[in-house]
């Protein structure tokens, strides 16, 4: 219930009066479409959507300038570029800031930007809230990032075991800023996991049942469900590292009663669901991909479903094939080795279904399809090295070496980040109404493959001749100086690539602007419901809710087949879009709630690490945000920002269904004149 | 004729990349890298690598197939040139449900049986453990590794040494691993995987060297500044030679003659060094004790280590290497494979380790995690590095 006083009146179309009332308040709600305005308030779902892909890309850059430094120092034997103290902070900053502050939002950024199209609504079931989480998630990571200035980074490891992450081991504040910055960041995600599903669930377009459902928006719900059962587990382990550090408790201290392989399992019962969470979306962006470049369906949907399913289920039962050498018992690690070993069942699957998608089809290689190839590939290998380790004994071997940094690398930087490179490629006309140059897309696509193979397959070597993990340096008579040279090499070549990717985005946007040429809704001859609306994608989404008959619904409208199975062009791509041009849509307004809510959180942080005046203010903040919010209606009554064409109430989706059940009016009139 | 030579391609492409594999895989197996995991020396290390050869080789199958597959797809499939848009279209396949289920059960059944040889090798691993006729206690603590033996099994140390594990060559030993402070992780590739050392933990873990020999380590766990430095050795000797080796640990330690310099250095090392190092026979005031059975609960008067101590030195020159295995003892051209190495003590790397530990590897010691610099003159680091040198 708003507060709200009386104002001028409202026609209704049974011919009443009554009054619009206005809600009380000190702030007019914002209402600027353009300016920097529009995005710090804004709650649409694309606009988050790019501000977590920018937000991402620069911490990109800050983890690999991190991932560089770490090269040049082990370039060769006994440099001294960086002391093992600053060492031990970049590793670990780089392996933070590249899984929560790159991958997850990455992952993040296409799953708010796309879900809502792909399964035909106007927003996510709460548009607020997905703003918050986003604030949450920026303030979080600067958070975290500013330990660098404030007496270093955390120096733990990502993983950060106990009780070297305790308070007599590291007693600077890089792991309270850990502690506390991850605790933040956990936040943003879990409430963005929670929105999501409800979106999902609850806002599909009529028609569209769940078998219908993109395989994208399938693996991103998957992602969502681990994420809302994995975070609290981490959200717990922090919470008593907090205590530990900062308030004298125990539970890591094996003195005094408690275990150090409580952390261990903890991190680990949320850091593998963590791993499922970062490739799944990645699973998704190339089964989206790969069918429109092949010109074929998806080859077993079914099973592609179903193994994804299968992947989130199965991640919960293999933690501990991160504990095998760390004295769990040879029962245990018999039961987590055999578990690990069958996950590369629905894995493998996905990988074989990609392949036949391509099979009989008529392949064409963009910059997008290149990118996804490189996944299915170059995760392959990753996978591959994943199940040697499921072996415990060879992971007593291989385990806290080069070779599982091999395997990681394969498989996020491989598998996750190629696919989020390709979906780049891919939605970037959506988005913005330009494609990114091909050519130059080219460039940073075979660059990229060609430094990320020389600078990770070496890494399998030095991990089986016996390099370990997370050492500043290394000794000339241990025989790894030929290969971390050629890592280095290889490194170096991967920043080319990305600098090349930057490039392309300045150079295509430039010429986007001097030609002010827009490219079409469909420039891919594409399948998914979001190809259907133009480029870039209006601010309302679609014109009139599509009703959905069939899975790639737009691709069925534009071909259909004869009795052999070719396609057969029914009708353009222009006839079967929509124009992007309804005026009676209403959407939810922008608020300002959003991010004055998520500012106490860095405040509280700062407050619990140095003095706790500043969580008082911090909360403040937060409370503030939280009854501003709440006495606020999600859509101004008031608000016209250039799409509410007047104040008479169309009805909604639920009243035509209502009314087409009662036997009265005509459902789909009444559907396509629906103002959702 | 298109689909032949791309099958072509693709085969070449395929079997050349197979080939290199091979090449570089034969490559892999050099014993002259001392950490080497494809080179065992001993049983366990043997167990692994027989689980291990025919896992890489399924999983090197399967890539060759799979990268093969991506390729022959990628060339066989691509859009012609000539090919017109809406009518030179695939067909439209939606999937084929028992060759889904196929390859669904197929790598499934291959892990199965896979499975069977990785359930027998954890097992044997457990009970060569459980099986040892021999065990050592294995302590790592920040940034070095600690090895206690108890010969006549009376429940108390007999001998404590540090960095140099000794053990019968052709004999499986239990490791007790424990830890004083963080998580270690104790790894001697050609003979063994690795094992965390845990504090307020004890984990038992087999280690067999086939054949006399040194064997090279690295603690695996980060744990903190000296992770990269905190290394150790295990030196495999003939059953005889360990019996010697036993003997010459359980005797009392060199004493230096009188008005010698190393007298001297005894004074300095019972004034300076003696609160965290440990010589058996005298406590830490230098006081002669009427035992010389090493003290199993040996702390200075100040006990100012976390960790509690640091490496004893009664028998320092009969190792080959010191501070965490780092640093040579002898100078080139020492034999060190015998009971006792035999060589010219280095006396340049010791003096400058006295003058300052923590430049030479990074350490906590104003944390009292680590050796601190004493600050020592010169002259007392003279005195100490004949004292030192004396106690093999």
């Amino acid at each position: 219930m708003a507060l709200v006083n009386a104002r001028t009146p409202l026609e209704l179309p049974s011919g009443a009066e009554t009054t619009v009332r206005r809600p009380l308040g000190v702030f007019q709600r914002p209402v600027r479409p353009t300016g920097w305005r529009s995005w710090v308030f804004t709650v649409d779902h694309k606009k988050v959507g790019i501000m977590y892909g920018a937000g991402s890309l620069l911490f990109f850059l800050v983890g690999g300038i991190e991932a560089l430094l770490i090269r040049t120092q082990l370039a060769r034997p006994g440099l001294k570029v960086l002391s093992a103290d600053l060492f031990n902070q970049v590793f670990t900053m780089h392996g933070v800031t590249m899984i929560f502050l790159v991958v997850m939002p990455l992952q993040a950024a296409f799953a708010n930007y796309l879900i809502p199209l792909q399964i035909g609504t106007r927003d996510v079931a709460f548009p607020r809230l997905n703003a918050l989480s986003f604030w949450i998630w920026l303030f979080g990571s600067i958070f975290f990032n500013t330990s660098w200035f404030l007496g270093g980074g955390a120096d733990g490891g990502w993983f950060n075991y106990a009780p070297n992450n305790g308070v007599i081991f590291s007693p600077g504040h890089g792991i309270d800023f850990y502690a506390v910055g991850l605790q933040i960041i956990g936040v943003a995600s879990l409430i963005s996991a929670v929105n999501l599903i409800v979106t999902v669930i609850n806002m599909r377009a009529p028609g569209m049942t769940w078998f219908k459902l993109p395989v994208f928006t399938w693996m991103a719900l998957v992602t969502q469900f681990l994420l809302l059962f994995a975070l609290p587990v981490i959200a717990v382990a922090l919470f008593l590292l907090t205590f530990d550090r900062l308030y004298g408790s125990n539970f890591f201290n094996a003195s005094l009663g408690g275990d150090p392989m409580l952390w261990e399992h903890l991190f680990w019962i949320f850091g593998h669901p963590e791993v499922y969470i970062m490739i799944m979306p990645s699973f998704g962006i190339v089964s989206e991909i790969i069918p429109v470049f092949s010109r074929k369906p998806i080859f077993g949907y079914p099973f592609m479903v179903f193994s994804g399913i299968a992947i989130g289920f199965m991640g919960w039962g293999v933690w501990a094939h991160h504990m095998f050498a760390s004295g769990i018992g040879p029962m245990s690690v018999m039961a987590f080795s055999l578990s690990t070993m069958f996950i590369a069942v629905p894995t493998g699957v996905k990988i074989l279904n990609w392949l036949a998608t391509m099979w009989g089809g008529r392949l064409r290689f963009s910059t997008a399809m290149l990118f996804a190839i490189g996944l299915v590939t170059m995760f392959t290998i990753g996978g591959l090295s994943g199940v040697t380790h499921a072996f415990a004994p060879a992971d007593t071997q291989q385990t806290d070496t080069y070779y599982i940094v091999a395997h990681f690398h394969y498989v996020l930087f491989g598998g996750a980040l190629l696919a989020i490179f390709g979906g780049f490629y891919f939605w970037w006309p959506k988005m913005f109404g330009y494609r990114l140059g091909e050519k130059v897309g080219k460039w940073n696509f075979w660059l990229m493959l060609i430094g990320f193979n020389l600078t990770f397959g070496p890494m399998h070597i030095l991990g089986l001749q016996g390099m370990s993990r997370r050492i500043f340096t290394y000794s000339p008579d241990q025989g790894f100086d030929f290969w971390n040279m050629v890592a280095t090499i290889g490194a170096f070549t991967i920043a080319v690539s990305v600098l090349v990717f930057f490039a392309n985005i300045i150079t295509s946007f430039r010429k986007h602007r001097r030609t002010q040429e827009v490219v079409s809704g469909d420039p891919w001859d594409a399948r998914g419901l979001e190809w259907m609306i133009p480029s870039p994608a209006p601010e309302h989404n679609y014109d009139e809710i599509p009703v959905v008959t069939e899975l790639d619904e737009f691709w069925h409208r534009k071909y259909g087949h004869d009795e052999e199975g070719h396609l057969v062009r029914i009708a353009s791509a222009e006839e079967v879009s929509q124009k992007g041009d309804a005026t009676n849509v209403h959407l939810p307004s922008p608020s300002y709630w959003p991010i004055v809510l998520a500012a106490g959180l860095p405040f509280i942080g700062y407050g619990v690490i140095y003095n706790l005046a500043w969580a008082v203010l911090g909360g403040l903040l937060l409370l503030a945000g939280v009854f501003g919010w709440v006495m606020e209606p999600s859509t101004d009554p008031e608000a016209d920002h250039g799409l509410h064409g007047g104040d008479d109430l169309e009805p909604t989706a639920e009243a035509a269904f209502e009314e087409a059940a009662a036997g009265e009016g005509d459902p789909q009139a009444e559907l396509e004149e629906a103002p959702r | 004729m298109i689909r032949r030579t791309s099958i072509r391609r693709a085969v070449w492409a395929a079997t050349s990349s197979a080939l290199v594999l091979v090449a570089a895989g034969c490559g892999l197996h050099d014993d002259e890298k001392p950490l080497n995991t494809l080179a065992p020396k001993g049983k366990q290390a043997d167990e692994i690598y027989s689980l291990v050869t025919p896992v890489f080789l399924v999983a090197g199958v399967v890539f060759v197939l799979v990268m093969g597959a991506a390729l022959y797809l990628a060339i066989r499939y691509r859009r012609r040139k000539d090919d017109v848009d809406g009518v030179d279209e695939p067909i439209q396949r939606h999937g084929n449900t028992p060759l889904e289920w196929g390859w669904t059960i197929l790598p499934a059944l291959v892990l199965a049986v896979l499975a069977i040889g990785n359930v027998k090798t954890i097992w044997t691993l457990e009970n060569d453990q459980r099986d040892a006729p021999m065990e050592v206690e294995v302590i790592g603590q920040q940034w070095w590794w600690e090895f206690r033996y108890d010969v006549d099994g009376d429940r108390k140390p007999d001998v404590i040494t540090a960095n140099q594990l000794v053990i019968p060559a052709g004999t499986t030993v239990r490791l007790a691993i424990q830890s004083n402070d963080v998580i270690h992780s104790f790894w001697i590739p050609m003979l063994s995987g690795k094992k965390d050392a845990v504090p307020g933990r004890t984990h038992h873990w087999a280690i067999t060297a086939a054949e006399p020999g040194i064997f090279q380590g690295q603690c695996t766990e980060f744990c903190g500044l000296s992770h990269a430095y905190m290394r150790m050795e295990v030196k495999a000797l003939s059953q005889a030679d360990y019996d010697k080796w036993i003997e010459h640990q359980m005797a009392a330690p060199e004493e230096p003659s009188a008005g010698s310099e190393a007298e001297a250095g005894k004074q300095v090392f019972f004034t300076k060094c003696a609160s965290c190092h440990q010589v058996n026979g005298y406590d830490d005031t230098g006081k002669k004790l009427d035992t010389h059975q090493p003290n199993g609960d040996y702390r200075g008067a100040q006990h100012p280590l976390i960790a509690g101590n640091a490496p004893n030195l009664t028998h320092i020159m009969s190792r080959d290497k010191f501070a965490r295995n780092m640093f040579q003892l002898y100078e080139d051209g020492a034999k060190l494979e015998g009971v006792l190495p035999e060589g010219d003590p280095n006396a340049g790397t010791l003096g400058s380790w006295l003058r300052n530990p923590p430049g030479m590897k990074p350490m906590n010691a104003d944390a009292n995690r680590g050796m601190p610099n004493l600050q020592l003159p010169e002259d007392e680091i003279r005195k100490l590095v004949a004292y030192l040198t004396l106690l093999k």
